[in-house]
């Protein structure tokens, strides 16, 4: 598990738009990991298993409020003016974490278990819960947007 | 032949195989627009896992790693147990028993005291000797079959436990020939969901044990030296 940390404050950050909400979106799935581990079944996958409760958690959470998306489109309100020299890579790295956020959940998460955590396409869909086929035309939906998004921006 | 725009991303991702994935990779290489569509893939896919990289190589915070590895916390199995075990934990070591004289009178007829002549006193079959010859108290698992309780030291000198499980509960004193029981009662089973349940007819037995002790329930580093004593 402890192996798994590193991975899944990735996949938290990539799903809560930045590495602060990721790790509190972290420490809650370690607390319900922790909670029901009888329920893992051993012989399985356990970085699924992992991965399955953390993006429950975050639909939950999403559903559960909205607030957090809006801040986001207040702070990129103010984006896109100054943005010169040496700021020019921090500005990049954050049109990726804007681009991403503009993503619905269904689509950001596809993206983020297949092109960011490597996960095969079954693999991911497990994961979400979903046919394959759904998970496939998700990530070509997300990735369509994000690149619409990115090709703008640059 | 079409390829579907989902085809072409399972194909940029390696997912396709066989023949299908020779007959995607003909017309990729057939049509120079459809190969830029998978490079562009393929560049987003290093984009976004560049873009990711640095937090899963950061450090992790102390408090997350500190979950995992502080052992309480990892031991807890769900809070049913953990609050059935905060429970034991608070009533069991604590000897004087507050209610114990009005709750022993009150439960007396739970018991019954077998055994009372010389030749007739029962012995614990094999499997609850095993129970009770290895299990120390502070080892076993809230949910086990069977339970022991506590262990002390009886006025006469023995060593003895107080165990409770689904088919019965009881007294038994180690002796020569072996466990020797003492009293008897009904028992209660291990799931936490019975803990309220176990808590009355267990009191029954403790309240019992307290009138044969001639000292305070073993700790467990006594207990574990009673055991490596064979119980004597």
């Amino acid at each position: 598990m402890l192996d798994l940390l590193p991975r899944l404050r990735r996949f938290a950050a990539g799903l809560a738009g930045n590495p602060a909400d990721g790790d509190d979106l972290c420490q809650m799935s370690l607390e319900r990991a922790l909670a029901n581990r009888a329920k893992w079944q051993e012989g399985t996958r356990l970085d699924s298993w992992m991965y399955r409760i953390m993006r429950n958690i975050w639909i939950d959470e999403g559903r559960a409020g909205s607030r957090r998306r809006q801040t986001f489109v207040a702070e990129e309100a103010g984006a896109g003016q100054g943005g010169e020299g040496a700021q020019e890579a921090a500005v990049e790295l954050s049109y990726v974490d804007r681009a991403m956020q503009k993503l619905p959940d269904d689509q950001r998460e596809a993206v983020l278990l297949v092109m960011v955590e490597g996960y095969a396409y079954k693999e991911a869909a497990e994961i979400v819960g979903c046919p394959v086929g759904t998970l496939n035309s998700r990530l070509v939906r997300g990735r369509d947007a994000l690149m619409a998004m990115l090709g703008e921006a640059q | 032949m079409t390829v579907t725009r989902e085809e072409l991303a399972a194909f940029a991702d390696g997912e396709l195989a066989g023949e299908r994935a020779a007959q995607v990779a003909a017309a990729v290489a057939a049509d120079p627009a459809l190969a830029d569509e998978v490079e562009a893939h393929r560049a987003l896919r290093a984009r976004l896992a560049e873009h990711y990289a640095p937090i899963a190589a950061g450090p992790v915070p102390d408090r997350l790693t500190a979950m995992l590895t502080q052992p309480q916390e990892a031991e807890v199995v769900d809070f049913a147990e953990a609050k059935e075990r905060r429970a034991a934990r608070r009533t069991i070591p604590r000897w004087g028993w507050i209610v114990g004289p009005a709750l022993a009178a009150s439960l007396a007829l739970v018991l019954f005291l077998p055994g009372s002549g010389d030749d007739g006193a029962p012995y614990a079959d094999p499997q609850l000797a095993a129970v009770l010859d290895s299990r120390l108290v502070a080892e076993q698992a809230p949910g086990a079959d069977t339970r022991v309780l506590l262990s002390f030291r009886a006025q006469g000198g023995d060593v003895c436990r107080v165990f409770s499980g689904e088919g019965g509960g009881g007294i038994a004193c180690r002796d020569q020939q072996g466990w020797r029981l003492e009293a008897l009662g009904e028992g209660s089973a291990g799931g936490s969901t019975d803990y309220r349940m176990a808590g009355a007819s267990d009191a029954a037995l403790l309240a019992r044990a307290q009138d044969m002790a001639q000292g305070p329930a073993l700790d467990a580093a006594a207990e574990a030296e009673a055991k490596a004593n064979g119980w004597r």
